[in-house]
């Protein structure tokens, strides 16, 4: 017994990295248990009931699991852990949705006591017809997303046998000219299409534009996507135009601005989920033609009204991106009844081994507040703390001080409130780009910051997500959304496309500085926020203001 | 003798006076039920065989049983031992009472034959007769004796020739295969069933104990398995213990553990309720916990001083304590959360929840495993019934609960880890042999480790069980997020502030994290450590009683080095600012005797000016009148019916009392005229007392009386009492 695994009895495993079988294990266990955090010794892997159930829906089956666990395991395994993942897993698959060829779609059942409590319930009666036989009832058609995202509250998640509609068909190839498909991101595309459903996990820079490409490959049908803003819709379009043989006219965008329905349609979620009189104008997007495929780009800030509108869509294949299914709001679990099972998923530092993204250096820059400041912040409203300790004027010198050390290299400073941002710009004499700047503004800046042009950009939070910029080597970030943990990890991945090998072949290393106001709210959010990074295997170091000269 | 005594122990209390007083106690209807409770299924077969044949000799009885002769001997000499069968000088016979007390079907042994009647013809001529019978009743006589040896005799001629008779009854009736018996029944004497049976008492074997169904299981991985359970046990149980010790769980009023604490402890532990129960109540049965009243007076579960003793030895002699405790413990952890036959739920730690017959069945259950060799196991599925089929050969008569219990058993001895994998560990087989099993299990246990691996995101991970220095140090320094075989610490601000607290300095967390950690601190730990100790102590808080305050430094200044000042515990804690230890209504005085004219602040910073204050005491209140009354009363009705009963004694005391041989008839006397009489008698402790009785009845050596002095109806043991004198 000296394996690499020790198994808790509050479910969760600990996988000694440096040992000999750590990298079969991990091949092992990442079916079945979810990466908690992967800091440099031991990584944290937890069994959950939603693992064990994305397990099941992978194919693997209880008996698989607990030896996997006693073939690796350091220490005797506990007897009650080991019994209470035969049951979890046991009750996947117990319900069954299907299509029944007189009476439509049908829940169907093996074991008829767990049929008689779910009928029971209350929250289900209404979205079950008449009951077919002892084993089997009608499901209204309309509620397919709804019964299984209740099925899985009651604790009997029913597997979907259903099927999809193939939706109209619409060729769409991969053009592999001058690049090619990475292997995690063929394997990533591959294992979704083999499941039907479900939400792709990648770290933000891998690529994840190119495994929905790979998708609508595999589906060769109509396809929506739902992006966050159009500045990544149009993105998404131009990456669509280079990659595969889709051409211009056949990819409409549907934004604010613009509102086409093309074979392929490119939407945000801000229409979608715009309410006029109380109802959704744009929602027959969704049945604007007969949808092969839809993606969900950053599935993690998936809005609610989204998430109802997709419970009616569960007839049509759906893959969700993501970096990370932290959600701040809790919902995972709607995430996997309504989207689907995690379908792969790679460590970000595995990634970065392979050359992928770059590497990072995270760098915690500690501000001491003058003494003035302190007690106007000891004095100040709970909730205008934050702001007062974040936005400090001692920040901006310690900014600039970065920027010049890292002149000539393309420089991001990101910041959560306008009047700091602006403030920053005029410091620094750099252009801002705030949720006010035009989105052809925005697009001229962004371009020449790709070509070079100018190489330092003050940016708000729209630039969290979904935009291109490949060139991007520094971040500073001044002030952030509290203490959001999935946007640390969005504005850390910014940075982490790997740009072209120097001319010795050396590779970008990106650096990633937040500043932070000493012994204020805005230190103890700044830990919350590293904490995801943390357990990612990105290790902060923490400096105080007057030492950056020393930094390395 | 001594053996006789050991085997039924209920014979001892009270000590037997002499041997004809141990002679009848031993045939007493409860205590031979309690020595036929105690036999195996073959042996009650054989003193059921006994029964059928009466008086009989070793040798015959042993061909009436049909099992090998050596077990039929054996068995008999347990028999003998158990004085449940004994040599009359006319041969072997069964206590008188054994017949009645044999109860049950073949599940408990019977063959369900009468007793054999006094002038049996010979086994061979009662065959000669049965194959004289026609078929119909050679049927006729087989269905009688399936169906429990009795007939109804119907229109059938009692006094028949064989040569005459007309119905199957007729034939066998003349030949005495059926004899009439009382009421017109007609009754198959037990030597007819055992000459049916080709001359034995019953038609299987009855020696044949059960098998286990077992299966092969690699040593290594029950071993293992149990004693990663052993290990989780006494963790549990600490982590239950150290948790009630700051937060202690309400005890209900019956004593036990109510829903809500379960529930609680449950989700502490991440076990289930029963599993929880199980800690509960074992720690319970080891002494570890205890009741004891809160702040408030009311009963609450707390961890005895036990626990610390416990808590000091290493994880071996812990599980022993644990372990022990269990095997001999009758309580029911497994039936918590049930409900009982009121649906009240069942509480863990409640009174009810306990069978006497448990400690046997637990002692049985670990004695079955252990005889399953080495390297096997109970099979899965067919394994457990097997065993309960196998106890309840060996104990057939009791409990009826048997399978339950054994379920129970092999359920909770897995959790506790006595077995792994339904095996018995070897340790586990230590205890049940009542061997040490400490050396055992240590070896099986993981060596403890003395390092920990410290990571980047302020974790520390601990790659097995800790050292118990390191352990403490480490619960200092950082705080517990996971436990089990290996343990994760979190650092953080406030647990390092805690080590600090606790007296430790910048330099002993650094070189402590150093001599602990494999791998090089990682740097923001550093700084977290380096940041604790900077805003340490920054705020300082002390003792004061009063507080002085002038914007006179000098006047503070000459008051703090006055000479008179000093017994008032001044001190400069600002220019401007004086503390004192002496209270305020004492400070104002004696500094008005320093010539200081002070003025009073209150609360709000606003002076106020002094008075004396007037004293005002709270009305008494009167007792409620209804109380005391109903309290009188009480008392004046106890008195007057001790009264009564004194003078009616006083009354007859001179009187001849009646000598005790004649107790008896007196008593029946008593009842006869239903009068009261006074009885002289010893009680339990040996106290003789007086009483006035009215007799009710004497029934099996009690007395039935409705005692004057208690207003109730009482029984008395006749032998008990010393004299009666009827009242006047």
């Amino acid at each position: 017994m000296n394996g690499p695994l020790i198994v808790q009895s509050d479910k969760s495993l600990l996988l000694e990295v440096d040992h000999e079988q750590a990298a079969e294990c991990r091949r092992a266990i990442a079916p079945f248990a979810e990466l908690e955090r992967s800091p440099e010794h031991i990584h944290t892997y937890r069994l959950t009931p939603l693992g064990l159930w994305n397990a099941r829906a992978a194919g693997h089956d209880a008996e698989q699991v607990v030896d996997t666990l006693l073939a690796y395991s350091r220490y005797a395994v506990p007897h009650s852990l080991l019994v209470d993942v035969a049951e979890t897993m046991a009750r996947y698959g117990r319900l069954r949705l299907e299509k029944h060829p007189v009476h439509g779609l049908v829940l169907a059942t093996t074991d008829r006591p767990v049929l008689e409590e779910v009928l029971r319930a209350k929250k289900i009666a209404g979205m079950l017809g008449s009951r077919i036989d002892e084993d089997t009832v009608a499901v209204h058609p309309s509620e397919r997303g709804n019964l299984k995202q209740a099925l899985l509250k009651l604790g009997w998640p029913a597997e979907d046998f259903a099927g999809y509609v193939d939706g109209e068909a619409h060729a769409i190839d991969l053009t592999p000219d001058g690049w090619e498909l990475r292997t995690y991101q063929e394997e990533a595309a591959e294992s979704f299409w083999h499941g039907g459903s479900g939400v792709v996990v990648l770290p933000c820079g891998a690529g994840k534009t190119i495994v929905g490409a790979a998708a609508m490959a595999h589906a060769r049908a109509t396809t929506l996507i739902l992006v966050t803003n159009t500045v990544s819709a149009r993105q998404w379009k131009d990456e669509l135009v280079r990659r595969t043989s889709l051409t211009a006219d056949e990819i409409g965008e549907y934004s604010g601005a613009v509102k086409e329905i093309r074979p392929v349609t490119i939407a945000t979620y801000q229409v979608m989920t715009t309410r006029r009189k109380g109802v959704y104008p744009h929602l027959e997007l969704f049945d604007a033609r007969d949808w092969g495929l839809i993606v969900y780009d950053e599935v993690h800030l998936l809005p609610a009204p989204i998430f109802r509108m997709t419970a009616d869509l569960q007839a049509r294949r759906r893959i969700g991106l993501t970096a990370t299914l932290v959600r701040e709001d809790g919902r995972e679990g709607d995430v996997f009844s309504l989207i689907g099972p995690k379908r792969y998923d790679a460590p970000w530092k595995d990634i970065e081994a392979q050359g992928w993204i770059a590497p990072a250096d995270c760098v915690e820059v500690r501000v001491t507040l003058p003494d003035a400041v302190r007690l106007a912040y000891a004095t100040a409203e709970p909730e205008e703390r934050y702001r007062l300790a974040a936005c400090t004027r001692e920040k901006v010198a310690v900014t600039r001080e970065l920027v010049e050390r890292h002149r000539g290299q393309p420089t991001l400073v990101i910041g959560q409130y306008l009047e700091q941002l602006e403030e920053l710009a005029e410091a620094l004499d750099a252009p801002v780009i705030t949720g006010a700047t035009t989105v052809k503004e925005r697009q001229r800046l962004y371009a020449a910051f790709r070509h070079g042009e100018i190489d330092l950009l003050v940016v708000s939070k729209v630039a969290n997500f979904s935009i291109d910029l490949p060139s991007a080597e520094v971040a500073i970030q001044v002030s952030g959304s509290f203490g959001s943990r999935q946007e640390e990890a969005q504005r850390l991945g910014r940075l982490l496309r790997p740009g072209d090998p120097g001319p010795h072949g050396e590779r970008k290393v990106a650096r990633f500085y937040t500043l932070v106001s000493r012994d204020t709210v805005d230190a103890e959010f700044a830990q919350n926020r590293q904490r995801f990074l943390a357990e990612q295997g990105y290790a902060y170091r923490i400096v105080d203001a007057d030492d950056i000269g020393a930094l390395s | 003798m001594s053996r006789l005594l050991a085997d039924r122990p209920d014979l001892t209390t009270p000590a037997p006076h002499d041997f004809s007083q141990l002679a009848s106690r031993a045939a007493v209807r409860s205590s031979l039920a309690r020595a036929l409770d105690s036999l195996t299924r073959g042996e009650l077969s054989v003193i059921d065989a006994l029964v059928v044949a009466g008086q009989t000799t070793d040798s015959e009885l042993i061909a009436m049983v049909r099992a090998e002769p050596s077990y039929v001997v054996s068995a008999l000499a347990r028999l003998r031992a158990l004085a449940l069968a004994w040599d009359s000088p006319e041969g072997l016979r069964p206590l008188s009472g054994v017949a009645d007390c044999l109860t049950g079907g073949p599940e408990t042994g019977r063959s369900g034959l009468r007793p054999r009647s006094a002038d049996a013809p010979p086994l061979d001529v009662l065959r000669t007769r049965i194959d004289e019978l026609s078929e119909p009743a050679r049927a006729m006589l087989e269905h009688v004796l399936e169906q429990g040896g009795e007939a109804t005799a119907g229109s059938a001629r009692r006094t028949v020739r064989p040569e005459d008779a007309a119905t199957p009854a007729e034939e066998l009736l003349s030949r005495a295969l059926l004899v009439p018996g009382r009421d017109d029944v007609l009754v198959l004497p037990g030597e007819v069933g055992v000459a049916l049976r080709d001359g034995c008492t019953t038609t299987e074997p009855v020696d044949a104990e059960p098998t286990l169904a077992t299966a092969e299981r690699p040593t290594r991985l029950t071993e293992g398995a149990a004693a990663g359970a052993a290990l989780e046990f006494c963790r549990r149980t600490e982590l239950l213990l150290e948790w009630w010790s700051t937060r202690p769980a309400a005890a209900l009023r019956t004593g036990g553990l109510g829903v809500r604490e379960l529930k609680a402890a449950s989700a502490h532990l991440q076990l289930s309720e029963v599993e929880t129960a199980l800690v509960v109540e074992t720690a319970h049965a080891a002494g570890l916990i205890a009741t004891r009243a809160d702040g408030d007076g009311n009963p609450v579960w707390v961890p005895t001083d036990a626990f610390d003793a416990w808590l000091a030895t290493d994880v071996a002699a812990r599980w022993v304590v644990l372990a022990r405790a269990w095997a001999a413990s009758a309580r029911l952890p497994s039936l918590v959360g049930g409900r009982g036959a009121d649906d009240k739920p069942w509480a863990a730690l409640g009174p009810e929840l306990a069978s006497a017959l448990m400690p046997e069945t637990r002692a049985m259950t670990l004695a079955a495993l252990g005889e399953v060799p080495p390297g096997h196991a109970l099979a899965s599925g067919t394994g457990l019934p097997s065993l309960v089929a196998l106890l309840a050969w060996r104990r057939p008569r009791r409990p009826r609960s048997r399978a339950d219990q054994v379920a129970w058993t092999v359920a909770e001895a897995a959790a506790i880890g006595v077995t792994g994998l339904d095996a018995l560990s070897p340790y586990g087989r230590a205890l049940a042999a009542g061997e040490d099993p400490v050396p055992l299990l240590a070896a099986l246990l993981p060596e403890p480790v003395d390092h920990v691996l410290i990571q980047a995101d302020l974790t520390a991970v601990a790659p097995g069980p800790l050292e118990p220095d390191v352990a403490r140090s480490l619960q200092l320094v950082a705080d517990v997020e996971s436990r089990g075989a290996a343990t994760v610490y979190r650092f953080s601000a406030s647990s390092l502030r805690r080590a600090l607290d606790a007296g430790w300095t910048a330099r002993e967390v650094h070189a402590f994290l150093a001599a602990v950690s494999r791998t090089p601190v990682p740097q923001p730990l550093t700084y977290l450590v380096d940041d604790a100790v900077r805003t340490f102590g920054q705020v300082r808080v002390g003792f004061a009683e009063a507080f002085v305050r002038s914007d006179d430094e000098a006047a503070l200044a000459a008051l703090v080095h006055h000479p008179k000042a000093a017994s008032l515990g001044l001190r400069l804690i600002a220019p401007t600012v004086l503390v004192s230890t002496t209270p305020v209504d004492l400070l104002l005085v004696r500094l008005r005797e320093l010539g200081v004219a002070p003025v009073v602040e209150g609360p709000d910073g606003t002076v106020r000016v002094g008075r004396p204050d007037e004293l005002r005491a709270r009305t008494p209140k009167p007792r409620g009148a209804g109380q005391q009354e109903a309290r009188l009363a009480v008392q004046v009705a106890a008195a007057v019916r001790a009264l009564r009963a004194g003078d009616q004694a006083a009354q007859v005391r001179p009187a001849a009392a009646v000598s005790p041989a004649g107790a008896l008839s007196a008593l029946r006397d008593a009842i006869e005229r239903r009068a009261a009489v006074v009885i002289g008698f010893t009680d339990n402790q040996g106290v003789v007392g007086e009483r006035v009785v009215e007799p009710l009845s004497v029934e099996g050596g009690q007395l039935t009386a409705h005692d004057r002095t208690a207003d109730d109806v009482r029984t008395f043991a006749v032998h008990r009492i010393s004299r009666v004198t009827p009242l006047p």
